[in-house]
């Protein structure tokens, strides 16, 4: 009997972590919008965000044993996360395409490279952590990664445009219009050598 | 007071057979090695360089105790053995531990080896692991803390092991079953907050959205005026989840619509790996007995508590 209470108590913590997390994330998606709900439910979703948050130890300081354990736990258990797939709106994504500059003036044009149908998953998740970052030198670290498994393909390069940009896809009306999905430009990188910083560009 | 407990009791440790064990251990062994089979290629091109480095340096704020592969390139370095070295040997290593869970050959260890190395190769490669990578943490974190091996393992028949104890059994796949609900019920929940799941231009915009635009547009827009009814339908099914999978003759309706929306996102998205996990874990929950008579199970005498 000792025994199951013992079960009962680790199943009331993991299932409230999970709930938290998820409302959490769900709070966080109302707060960012759009979503159905009225706007007055933004500020509402902001605080009460900022609140389980707080709950889950990530109001501590990152050097506290609570917040470092509750992070380790959910980390190890999968469910740091929400389960907002492709919700409350599918985003549009982003695309990443490469400039090879050639000694002799030729330019060719490159996508990030992947061998199997399998990695493009992983892939577009890729871009997409890079489009969404806030922080320029991530994002150039990010790319410049990128860039660096292009140059080993093309070793001759002289020098690598990295063009950012977000996909904007078209209603189905449009598409029965004749629109189809374009790209608008965010960021590119011009990397000349491999460990010097890249220059950047943005609209 | 004693009754509440005695049905909380009753409902978190039913008697159960170890048959949805099977199906939880032979379906993440067949997803493990087929995620590592589907990564052969470009395994270490994913998981190496700067990005891992980041990528685990961003998890250190988080924890230093998560595991990771860095862990291994770092001691690895000592001896001289380089990171592509390193990384591979994890592949083969990811490879194997999913063939062996599928046989069912030390079924508990590799339970443990194949959530730690799949841990380590979705928090090195956090860029890029997506939702099936959260989904296999979960299985292979529950798989690997459940009474294995069950009777249709290698092990059983080698070991001849003792049958384990049912209602440990019914409590594992109990937690499996709550958090699946979990799972749908806000995932269902948060797709309803979005205007474009009412109209069906998220069904659109998910279908075209490369890299999951496997279906032609040409195609899909002459179905465009289903898009509202897929729409509703998928968050209504998610939202639903939690109340109608627990009666057994709604459970029957809505268990194989839930796994049929996964093959449709497998076969019209490509996501083929993240429909098998979510099919095997909604089997390993709910599915197993399901369309058969239900069978008596003896309970195993209780040592008396204190």
């Amino acid at each position: 009997m000792r025994q199951k209470y013992a079960y009962l108590a680790w199943l009331t913590l993991h299932l409230l972590l999970i709930v938290l997390v998820s409302c959490r994330d769900t709070l966080r998606v109302v707060a960012e919008g759009p979503t159905i709900l009225p706007v007055s439910f933004k500020n509402f979703s902001q605080k009460a965000e900022t609140a389980l948050s707080a709950a889950l130890g990530r109001k501590l300081p990152a050097s506290n044993s609570a917040r470092e354990a509750l992070a380790t736990y959910v980390q190890v258990a999968g469910v740091e996360a929400g389960y907002g797939y492709f919700a409350p709106n599918v985003p549009g994504g982003y695309g990443l395409i490469f400039e090879l500059h050639y000694p002799e003036g030729r330019v060719e044009y490159e996508l990030p490279l992947v061998s199997s149908p399998a990695a493009a998953l992983p892939i577009a998740g890729f871009l997409d952590s890079i489009g969404r970052t806030p922080h320029d030198a991530l994002r150039e670290i990010l790319v410049k990664t990128l860039a660096q498994s292009v140059w080993r393909e093309h070793p001759d390069v002289e020098s690598v445009r990295a063009i950012l940009g977000s996909i904007r896809l078209p209603t189905a009306r449009e598409f029965t219009e004749g629109k189809r999905e374009s790209y608008e430009f965010l960021y590119a990188y011009d990397f000349n050598l491999e460990n010097a910083p890249a220059k950047r560009n943005h609209h | 007071m004693q009754s509440v407990k005695t049905k909380l009791f009753g409902f978190l440790f039913p008697p159960s057979t170890d048959t949805w064990l099977a199906v939880l251990r032979v379906g993440l062994g067949l997803q493990v090695t087929i995620y590592s089979l589907s990564l052969r290629s470009d395994w270490i091109s994913l998981l190496s360089g700067t990005a891992r480095k980041v990528a685990e340096a961003l998890l250190s704020l988080e924890s230093h105790f998560v595991p990771r592969l860095g862990w291994f390139v770092a001691s690895a370095a000592q001896l001289g053995i380089h990171e592509e070295a390193v990384l591979f040997l994890a592949w083969a290593c990811l490879l194997a531990v999913g063939c062996g869970l599928v046989v069912g050959v030390a079924s508990r260890f590799l339970a443990i080896a194949a959530w730690f190395l799949h841990l380590c190769a979705a928090k090195s490669g956090s860029f890029v692991s997506y939702g099936m990578d959260n989904f296999l943490t979960i299985g292979l974190f529950y798989l690997m803390l459940s009474p294995l091996p069950d009777r249709y393992s290698l092990d059983w028949r080698l070991r001849k092991s003792q049958p384990k104890n049912p209602q440990l059994l019914g409590f594992w796949r109990r937690v499996l079953q709550l958090h699946l609900c979990v799972v749908y019920f806000f995932s269902g929940l948060t797709k309803c907050l979005g205007s474009g799941w009412w109209d069906g231009s998220n069904v659109w915009r998910a279908l075209i959205r490369p890299p999951f635009n496997v279906i032609d547009p040409e195609i899909l827009v002459r179905w465009k005026y289903l898009f509202p009814v897929a729409g509703i339908f998928i968050f209504v099914l998610e939202f639903g989840y939690p109340v109608f999978i627990w009666n057994t003759r709604t459970r029957k309706i809505w268990l194989p619509s839930v796994c049929a929306m996964h093959v449709v996102i497998a076969v019209a998205m490509g996501m083929y790996l993240f429909s098998l996990v979510m099919i095997v874990l909604n089997l390993a929950a709910f599915g197993t007995g399901l369309f058969a008579r239900t069978k008596q199970i003896r309970l195993q005498p209780e040592r008396a508590s204190a």
